[in-house]
């Protein structure tokens, strides 16, 4: 028992420890004196962020970085930076930011109010929803449909938190990581696999038989995504955005869609006209 | 069935940045593995002896501590690490040092526990005999005791050598680039789990089997 | 920039069921999987002391192959690979029942299994050969001389590594995650996800299984006092 309770202390000590708060310094004055730019992003996230078949770590949330983000903050600051990546993921991109070992999470977040109230987010750059992916001719046709059945999910997605409360009688079977959900699918393990859309159009272009798979069923989640910060500081924040607006306002980030998801792209997934209009809609006057 | 293809294409990838650490990206197998096993096992002494230290300001804290970190998962330890240490240093520590961190003080406490089963495997008279000879405390430890004890515990020793390298592939949490997380890599771009985890578990088995083949001789010679 | 800690999130909306139920989950995944390994270590430990020699051949093939591989590899093998030699009726019927339980408890038991045959062995050969010759002196067959000599010797001699073994059985029995077995860590997880609070329900996971940990090596202890056999078996402290 003695032993029990000096473990917790020993567990409970750097928490009394961290508590009271450090000198505070803004995002902008530590990438001033650093000059560098740390973000968290993902590894195996096509077309948003990955490593490509040269080992090279690119993607469409990382060139939104580079040509959008990284070029208003060396404005801001009036000096160039430099551009560090560092690997994040769910479950650690929020103390990631929160211990100051990056600035800013660039991959495929989804913007929630429950993940407002530890950190801010950026204006939306991309916007998806969950969709299902099954076998050709499967009986699953939407979310009505999987009541009973087998259903796999990326653990911890927003999507399957939306089954889980539609839907409870689905067996929701979660995986750490898409190749596993996937090939549960391919073996028949589970009869369908929920995940944002895109990523679902991107796994089916990567099957061995596409046309095998059919993507199903209207979006069931609105999956909006930020880019994440510390909280209130907004100085940051708002050189992040004015990135971000620069690059729709001058087309650049639609040239940057078409190459990650338009028709000759690896990923196709078309921008509609009313997702358009909303990022458009989202770049307030000068 | 199997397309071997996947492996040769990202051969240099898998072996150059996830086993051995050289590439673009914070990584390697051995280069974490080989500096774990020599400075866990170093720290682990200190501990072993510590445990069995007549003064109980040296024994007790050396017994909470191998108790505290064999009762925690390895990953746990890892998270803690990672987030709480560069909030009281103030400093980020990178992914590297983080690691080998982890690993050392979490390898320590189960290498400490064979250190101090070896120790007490060598018979009494052996230190008596030695203080006979006028040898102090700890030159009989030196000279003495802890070369007929590491003869015994070479097998645990051994295994848990091995239970460490293939540990190391937990560090992939924090984003270091090891064989196990340059396979997922590939495996997330390619989607062939069977080859890319099939390839890997052969990586792991030539190191693992070989060194409990260089103990199992090595154990023989000492016999 | 500083973490806000808020531990409510634990105990407020459905976090502890699901931490209460991860815990069922892991206790139960562990559970049937120790006894598989406990089986396993003790038919192959015993095999790799016998004097004939195709059994320890068998017998050291298990353990090394299955030690020395991953047990992430282990998880893939008998959750993907495993069902699909399988006739389809039987696989229907495991893939709506839980496949992905049975699938962990076999890798994690036959991995375990492995390992704790390690630990029998070297328990095995550390009772001195005069005992066995006894025994055989007295008119016992081999088999009746380990199971009423050699074993039951053998058998609290590895008491404290065996229990080593356990807890870490216990502790890799989150790997299952990877094949969506809803154990605790799995379960610390799910709770990230809806509250957004990472350290928190990382510290959740780390408590309990520190708390199983120490309270099983804290049983393990009274029974390694209890069985001991005076003068035999010199015991730590």
């Amino acid at each position: 028992m003695r032993r029990i309770l000096a473990g917790l202390l020993t567990l409970g000590l750097p928490l009394s420890v961290v508590s009271p708060a450090l000198a505070q310094q803004s995002t902008l004055e530590k990438i001033g004196q650093s000059g560098v730019l740390t973000i968290g992003t993902r590894t195996a996230s096509p077309p948003f962020a990955f490593v490509n078949k040269q080992n090279e770590w690119v993607g469409f949330s990382i060139d939104l970085v580079e040509q959008g983000v990284k070029p208003a903050i060396e404005r801001k600051l009036g000096k160039p930076i430099k551009l560090e990546k560092k690997e994040s993921t769910p479950p650690t991109r929020i103390p990631l930011l929160s211990s100051n070992a990056v600035d800013l999470i660039a991959g495929t977040m989804t913007d929630t109010r429950t993940r407002r109230e530890s950190v801010d987010f950026s204006l939306t750059f991309f916007v998806t929803g969950a969709q299902f992916l099954v076998k050709k001719g499967s009986p699953i046709k939407s979310i009505d449909s999987i009541a009973g059945k087998r259903v796999a999910a990326q653990q911890g997605s927003t999507n399957a938190r939306i089954i889980r409360e539609r839907v409870p009688t689905a067996k929701l079977q979660e995986f750490p990581d898409q190749p596993a959900a996937f090939q549960a699918l391919v073996q028949g393990q589970v009869d369908a696999y929920t995940n944002d859309g895109i990523q679902l159009y991107g796994l089916k272009a990567k099957a061995p038989k596409p046309d095998d798979w059919v993507v199903v069923g209207d979006f069931f989640s609105y999956e909006p995504y930020g880019m994440a910060m510390r909280k209130n500081d907004s100085d940051f924040r708002h050189a992040v955005n004015v990135g971000l607006m620069e690059l729709i306002e001058s087309g650049k980030y639609f040239e940057l869609y078409d190459k990650w998801f338009g028709p000759k792209s690896e990923t196709p997934y078309p921008l509609t006209a009313e997702n358009k209009r909303f990022l458009i809609m989202q770049v307030v006057p000068k | 069935m199997l397309d071997l293809a996947v492996i040769v294409n990202n051969f240099t990838f898998l072996v150059v940045q996830g086993l051995l650490g050289l590439g673009g990206f914070t990584g390697g197998t051995l280069r974490l593995a080989i500096p774990a096993i020599v400075l866990g096992f170093v720290l682990g002494i200190f501990i072993g002896i510590a445990r069995l230290a007549r003064a109980w300001w040296i024994s007790v804290p050396a017994t909470l501590y191998v108790e505290f970190f064999r009762g925690v998962p390895l990953v746990m330890v890892i998270f803690w690490i990672w987030f709480i240490i560069p909030q009281l240093l103030r400093l980020p520590i990178p992914e590297y040092g983080v690691a080998l961190t982890a690993f050392v003080i979490f390898e320590a406490a189960y290498f400490g526990e064979i250190v101090r089963a070896g120790i007490q495997s060598v018979p009494r008279g052996q230190v008596e005999a030695a203080t006979a000879l006028g040898l102090t405390r700890a030159q009989s430890m030196r000279y003495v005791v802890l070369p007929q004890a590491i003869r015994n515990m070479v097998p645990s020793l051994v295994t848990q050598m091995i239970v460490l390298f293939k540990d190391t592939s937990l560090a992939s949490i924090i984003g270091y680039v090891d064989l196990t997380k340059a396979a997922q890599i590939v495996n997330n771009r390619e989607i062939r789990p069977f080859e890319l985890y099939l390839f890997i578990a052969v990586v792991y088995f030539i190191f693992t089997y070989s060194m409990s083949r260089i103990a199992g001789r090595f154990e023989r010679r000492l016999a | 920039m500083n973490y806000q800690f808020n531990w409510s999130v634990l105990w407020s909306g459905q976090s502890g069921g699901w931490l209460l139920r991860g815990l069922g989950t892991t206790l139960a995944l562990s559970g049937l999987a120790w006894l598989v390994a406990v089986a396993l270590g003790i038919v192959s430990g015993a095999m790799r002391t016998v004097p004939w020699k195709p059994l320890r051949v068998v017998a050291t093939f298990y353990v090394e192959f299955f030690r020395n591989v991953p047990l992430l590899v282990w998880m893939f093998f008998w959750y993907f690979g495993v069902p699909p030699l399988l006739p389809l009726a039987i696989r229907e019927w495991l893939f709506d029942h839980g496949a992905e339980f049975w699938a962990g408890m076999f890798a994690l038991g036959v991995y375990h299994g492995a390992r704790m045959s390690e630990v029998i062995r070297s328990g095995i050969q550390s009772i001195p050969k005069t005992q066995f010759e006894a025994a055989v002196a007295i008119g016992l067959t081999t088999f009746q001389a380990y199971r009423l000599v050699i074993v039951p010797i053998a058998l609290r001699l590895i008491v404290p590594p065996a229990t080593s073994e356990s807890l870490n059985l216990l502790k890799n029995s989150s790997v299952a995650l990877t094949i969506s077995v809803a154990e605790l860590t799995f379960q610390t997880r799910q709770i990230e996800t809806y509250t957004a609070r990472a350290i928190e329900a990382l510290t959740a996971g780390t408590v309990i299984y520190l708390g199983l940990c120490v309270g099983i090596a804290t049983i393990m202890a009274h029974v390694e006092r209890r069985f001991a056999i005076p003068g035999l078996i010199a015991r730590g402290g």
